[in-house]
């Protein structure tokens, strides 16, 4: 992966195919969890998400079987099968919790009805535009696609336009909150520690290993962290040197 | 602080916390995760503030885990958290007053 330039049509890097497969994978991975565990999906198929909203298949078909156990339902699940809307829910997987947190620290009421209000816009955001991320990463494919070498042998860039970026950032933001709740880094200095270990490993030209077993899926997971905190830091830098630029002289 | 060369009004968080005029505070919590480039675009870019009030903020996150980033009423707080959690950053309200904002 190269750092983001900007260029006359938005913000350019080059990143690797895999880079590319691999973050797309992930981005979509964290808008169905965040619909799921937000219920969005209730609102899917009607204006009324009202009890008359008949539970569709899926999970809560196969609970229905007795293929999933009660303990194992989700609250969109539960949502599903007994037509409560779940507006305002509150998430169960922490990471989900990480991404619409508690608008109070110790106003369960405030923060219950900020849920109420707010989070299906919060959630729905997100999941538009992870998954509009994940679809400027994926790589041509057809027959009229170019090849996925372009011209001069290199791959092409992944191009930002201006007026998407800040959502792509968002999206870079979601995906690495998500990935750091699941590898359990709490502090700056674990951050920090990780960071300095992929980076050597890249300097030492050590391959990401494929996830056979945890701590190889722990290191995979690593390296796609550092690698969306690249892009993301590289896409800042010039994102805000724009933004200082178009300010009038003297405001600092 | 009339004088010429002041383009931008100083307030503190003392002041924010404290605002009489500002009843209500939001306030944004720091995480490991969220660049310190990011954070400042975000002050930047959504709020308005300059570089100098933006990266002083950002610091505050940073290095006190906290800071008070906007003030006003407890509406307009409403939109600035829900804008903080749309762009990934932990914000909370809470009344100026009230205890556990310093």
């Amino acid at each position: 992966m190269t750092p983001f330039r900007a260029m006359r049509r938005g913000y350019e890097a080059r990143f690797e195919p895999v880079e590319r497969i691999v973050l797309a994978r992930v981005a979509r991975d964290v808008a169905d969890m965040l619909r799921e565990e937000a219920g969005l999906d209730l609102f899917d198929d009607g204006d009324d998400p009202g009890p008359s909203t008949h539970p569709g298949p899926g999970k809560g078909q196969a609970w229905a079987n007795g293929l999933l156990a009660p303990d194992e339902l989700t609250d969109a699940d539960l949502a599903r099968l007994t037509g409560v809307t779940g507006v305002g829910r509150i998430p169960t997987d922490p990471a989900a919790r990480r991404l619409l947190p508690d608008a109070s620290k110790n106003d369960s009421e405030m923060a219950a009805e900020f849920r109420r209000l707010t989070q299906n816009d919060v959630a729905q955001g997100k999941v538009d535009r992870l998954e509009a991320f994940a679809a400027l990463l994926d790589l041509p494919t057809g027959d009229d696609a170019p090849s996925p070498l372009g011209r001069h042998g290199a791959p092409p860039p992944v191009r930002v336009p201006r007026e998407d970026a800040e959502q792509f950032a968002g999206a870079l933001t979601d995906v690495r909150l998500v990935i750091a709740e699941r590898l359990g880094l709490k502090s700056d200095d674990q951050v920090m520690q990780l960071t300095d270990e992929i980076m050597w490993d890249r300097q030492a030209g050590r391959e990401i290993p494929v996830a056979t077993d945890g701590r190889a899926a722990r290191r995979f997971w690593s390296g796609v962290f550092v690698a969306a905190g690249y892009a993301q830091e590289t896409l800042m830098d010039v994102m805000l040197a724009e933004l200082r630029g178009r300010r009038p002289p003297g405001a600092v | 602080m009339g004088s010429a060369g002041t383009a931008v009004e100083e307030d503190t968080d003392a002041d924010l916390a404290s605002g009489v005029a500002d009843p209500w505070v939001t306030i944004v919590w720091n995480d490991p995760v969220n660049l310190m480039s990011y954070v400042t675009y975000v002050f930047e870019s959504y709020f308005g503030y300059p570089r100098v009030k933006a990266e002083r903020l950002m610091t505050q996150v940073h290095k006190n885990g906290r800071a008070v980033v906007s003030s006003g009423g407890r509406e307009r707080m409403e939109v600035d958290v829900q804008a903080m959690h749309g762009f990934g950053l932990w914000a909370t309200l809470q009344e100026s007053g009230a205890r556990g904002a310093a």
